[in-house]
């Protein structure tokens, strides 16, 4: 067990940087995940922790002793990788030792360890059988299972779940989590999905073209976002977003949406007159009551829960390429979706009301799209 | 008219396609092999269409098998074998996994590694045959102003030179092959097993140990028994260099076949070293196939 420490860390292929100023420390038992969307440099970050990729610049220490120039081999952890990376000629048994093997322990001890480890993970009926002979859970628990016996001081997974299907990825998800608290091994994992992100982290780092948006809990990163991008990349739907100016009449500090005006909190006056972006997430759209009036467009409903959608009044939408997400998932920016559980029956086309608690709304400065406190 | 596309009448489309492929395999490969086989049961001199066919005999393969004349070129084929195959395969898997680094003019290296292959067998062979001539070859020209050698090496009357310069050329000529083959299989392996082993703590000779030879292992045995059935088969090589001599000494079961059916005219014998050397070539690709299909699965 040990703690990892990035001081400085950068990154560059030739003229590119893909990681620049990389500083952070992971405490001692942490489940730490870097998510962010492809080419962000999560896996690049992770790769340089685990010896696989040089450093440029900086240095990374685990357990307080400095690894930068050590072999991977040498920095005492374990990996798990997105394909598995079994070794398609070894049994299950051979495969969950071989690590040992390469170090040196004797065979009985080998073989120990590797039953004690099947017994966790629920393999021992594998064990003779070679990879190919598993299905894609079996194969990421031996990948799971190498690890572990080594008893590292850290595990390192890249993306161990996007290979499973959705059901497993949500099973084998708390299976990680519950195993990483029962061994109590400092985590780090990369993940592009932030649902799997806000699920199993104690720490959550946010990063975006090889930058740090953000580090902090699941709770802290939905609740204060420090920008747009994290605003927008945490939360599923996603947040919604809109333009309009500060204004302050009489003391009374608001925006407007679609003619309306919509409170802020009066710690924004010094800013009236200034255009910003404002953003509120589905689940904190209060319908049936409030002085914001829309027509529903789509109503989507989940059973118990239903997604509302409505369109951003005309000239208060924001478009993609000042959003910065170059992302797969298009944000259709015109429009916005309210997540709701009550009992009234939503048609497509009816008028509703609504009002955005004026405790729930974020603010962004519209250059710097740093959120306003 | 039959729409071909319709489930019921694709495959016939399929046959439709393949049967001038078949027709051309079956006219200039089933045809000969058959006719090989027929005359090797006949006392044949000079193989003729439209004569009268003799009677079916096993005087050929009775001759064969009690002659040493073949046993001692099957026993040069299975030296050859041996050597070149062993030799080709260690030097086009060294190139392979050379070529197979990043570095700068990979693509050249890759080029001129494949180079031997891309040169004409004759070609190739006759230029050697100038390089390795005992009175004005550069090799011999080498081998005395660098005081390696006192006097010029025969290479084409002594028959230990003899088979090492056989030996020399095959290989030279069959490396690149199998270099390229390997390359592909290289290629294939995922990064990751080595970044795995790297982790686990693998250094470079465990990870070559425990991740590329058994990776490699299936495409391997490919390039061996390619390497095998072009040594059984190859003529031009030795044809140009040694004609088969000294005394035989480089004679192998292709040499023989050509010599006793277009040297000395025996075609019926001929035919039955030919077929004989088939069986062989048929039982050893059997058999290391289906060992290296059971390595894979």
């Amino acid at each position: 067990m040990a703690t990892i420490e990035f001081n400085q860390v950068g990154k560059s292929y030739g003229s590119v940087e893909a990681i620049k100023d990389f500083n952070l420390f992971i405490e001692d038992g942490e489940f730490c995940v870097f998510v962010g969307p492809s080419g962000c440099g999560k896996s690049t970050a992770l790769k340089m922790l685990a010896g696989l990729e040089e450093t440029t610049n900086g240095s990374i220490r685990i357990g307080g002793k400095d690894v930068t120039d050590l072999g991977p081999g040498k920095r005492d952890i374990a990996m798990v990788f997105q394909n598995y990376a079994l070794y398609p000629h070894y049994s299950v048994r051979k495969n969950m030792g071989f690590g040992l093997k390469m170090r040196g322990y004797p065979a009985a001890e080998i073989n120990e360890r590797v039953e004690e480890a099947a017994k966790i993970l629920e393999l021992t009926p594998y064990l003779d059988r070679r990879p190919r002979a598993l299905s894609g859970g079996q194969r990421q628990r031996v990948a799971l299972g190498r690890a572990i016996v080594r008893e590292p001081a850290a595990f390192l997974m890249d993306e161990p779940l996007s290979n499973l299907d959705a059901k497993l990825r949500v099973h084998t998800r708390s299976e990680i989590v519950k195993l990483q608290r029962r061994l109590g091994v400092t985590s780090v994992y990369v993940t592009h999905d932030q649902v799997e992100a806000l699920t199993m982290a104690d720490k959550i780092v946010v990063m975006k073209l090889g930058v740090i948006q953000q580090v902090g809990s699941a709770d802290e990163l939905f609740e204060n976002p420090c920008n747009l991008f994290v605003a927008g990349f945490i939360g599923s739907p996603g947040m919604n977003f809109f333009r309009g100016a500060i204004q302050n009449t009489d003391g009374r500090v608001f925006t407007t949406f679609g003619g309306a005006q919509v409170p802020l909190p009066d710690s924004l006056a010094a800013r009236a007159g200034k255009e910003a972006i404002f953003g509120i997430r589905p689940e904190h759209i209060v319908m049936g009551q409030g002085n914001l009036q829309t027509e529903l467009s789509l109503v989507e409903s989940l059973g118990t829960e239903k997604i509302l959608h409505f369109q951003v009044p005309a000239g208060q939408t924001i478009d993609n390429s000042e959003f910065e997400m170059d992302d797969e998932e298009d944000r259709d920016a015109e429009s916005m979706r309210a997540r709701i559980i009550d009992d009234h029956k939503y048609q497509n086309g009816e008028t509703v009301n609504m009002d955005f608690p004026k405790s729930k709304i974020h603010v962004f400065d519209i250059e710097t799209h740093a959120a306003i406190k | 008219m039959i729409d071909f596309s319709s489930p019921r009448h694709r495959h016939k489309l399929g046959y439709l396609l393949v049967a001038p492929a078949l027709i051309l395999m079956a006219l200039i490969i089933v045809y000969p092999i058959v006719m090989s086989v027929d005359i090797s049961f006949q006392d044949v001199k000079i193989a003729r269409i439209g004569v009268d066919r003799k009677p079916w005999t096993f005087e050929n393969y009775e001759w064969l098998f009690t002659s040493a004349k073949f046993y001692q070129s099957l026993w040069v084929t299975i030296k050859l074998l041996l050597v070149v195959g062993g030799a080709a395969l260690a030097i086009g898997f060294a190139t392979a996994l050379l070529v197979n680094q990043k570095f700068k003019g990979r693509a050249l290296a890759r080029l001129l590694v494949a180079l031997p292959w891309a040169v004409p067998e004759v070609v190739a062979v006759v230029i050697w045959a100038w390089m390795l001539d005992s009175s004005f070859g550069v090799l011999n020209w080498v081998l005395l102003s660098s005081g390696i050698v006192s006097k010029p090496i025969a290479f084409a009357s002594d028959p230990v030179a003899a088979f090492a310069s056989i030996c020399f050329v095959m290989i030279w000529k069959g490396y690149p092959f199998i270099c390229i083959m390997l390359l592909a299989g290289l290629q294939s392996i995922p990064e990751e097993q080595y970044q795995a082993a790297s982790v686990d703590g693998a250094n470079v000779f465990q990870r070559f140990l425990h991740v590329t030879i058994p990776n490699m292992l299936p495409v391997l045995g490919v390039a061996f028994i390619m390497t095998a059935l072009w040594v059984f088969r190859d003529f031009a090589i030795i044809f140009v260099l040694t004609e088969g001599g000294p005394i035989g000494s480089t004679t192998s079961l292709a040499i023989m076949t050509f010599e006793e059916s277009f040297k000395f005219f025996r075609m019926g014998q001929g035919s039955a070293v030919g077929v004989i050397t088939l069986i062989i070539c048929a039982l050893l690709s059997r058999a290391l196939v289906s060992r290296f299909a059971k390595s894979v699965n």
